[in-house]
């Protein structure tokens, strides 16, 4: 006589255990979406010296910056023609410190301008440095 | 007569530990995040050929609201270069990286003593930023 294999077996997995994986799938994905890596852009500064010689701020390129407007040694610049200009300026300077640019930024420069603009000087080949005017105390009688 | 009471068998369900273990180890690495400054507000500037930043021990952020907080903690600017050069302490360079993160229209009186903060404290600086499409 031939015995029937009894298929009739229904496995079901544990009804019970649904809402802890549940859970620990979403605290999962909580933990990976809050460490997801920062990227960014680095930014060599020299330290800052207050007894720079003032001969040597002469020959460095100047940029002043102001909330819309950039001029490079005095002279009023476009976005478009900064990074053509900058490379002009530091043509034939091969030393570090002669490639110093100093980035002078009236007070109410916002940082996205700022960032835009110290970006293209490091493209053009210039170290940015930070002229910052002093806070000066004035008492009045 | 005396009846004898059936001894029952109690045991805890070995079963759950790994899940108990599981819940206590996420539970631990979300306090241990809790100081960081995944909290606050701010909307990076936009930036081409921007890079990873790495790992760092000090994260420095000015919010919205124009508020300073350093590794997740409002701090002074006045007091910013001491707390940056102590938390640093005597890393090797190379390793000595400090994340900006500045709200894009935040302006230069607010974050260049910032920046030179963290030149002060010798700090490797990263600006957080987002990648310009």
């Amino acid at each position: 006589m031939a015995i029937r294999r009894n298929s009739g077996l229904l496995v079901e997995p544990p009804s019970a255990a649904t809402g802890d994986i549940a859970f620990n799938l979403i605290v999962f994905f909580l933990v990976c979406a809050s460490t997801q890596p920062d990227s960014g852009r680095k930014q060599q500064l020299p330290k800052s010296d207050q007894t720079q010689k003032e001969e040597q701020k002469q020959e460095n390129v100047q940029v002043e910056l102001t909330r819309q407007n950039i001029i490079i040694n005095g002279e009023p610049t476009l976005m478009k023609d900064f990074v053509k200009r900058m490379k002009t300026k530091l043509q034939g300077k091969s030393r570090p410190e002669d490639k110093i640019v100093v980035v002078k930024s009236k007070p109410d420069t916002p940082y996205h301008h700022w960032i835009s603009v110290t970006t293209r000087i490091e493209e053009a080949g210039g170290i940015v440095t930070l002229q910052l005017e002093e806070e000066k105390q004035v008492t009045v009688e | 007569m005396k009846v004898k009471r059936k001894k029952l068998k109690v045991e805890v369900p070995s079963m759950a530990m790994g899940d108990i273990a599981f819940n206590l180890l996420v539970f631990f690495v979300i306090l241990a995040r809790a100081q960081d400054d995944g909290h606050l507000q701010w909307t990076p500037a936009k930036a081409k050929n921007i890079e990873s930043a790495g790992n760092s021990k000090v994260s420095i952020v000015i919010d919205k609201e124009n508020k300073l907080y350093l590794n997740g903690q409002e701090t002074p600017v006045g007091q910013l270069a001491k707390a940056v050069e102590s938390n640093l302490g005597k890393l090797p360079a190379g390793q000595r990286t400090v994340t900006l993160k500045v709200h894009q229209d935040i302006a230069a009186q607010r974050f260049e003593p910032v920046i030179e903060a963290i030149s002060q404290a010798g700090g490797d600086l990263v600006h957080i930023l987002e990648e310009e499409k």
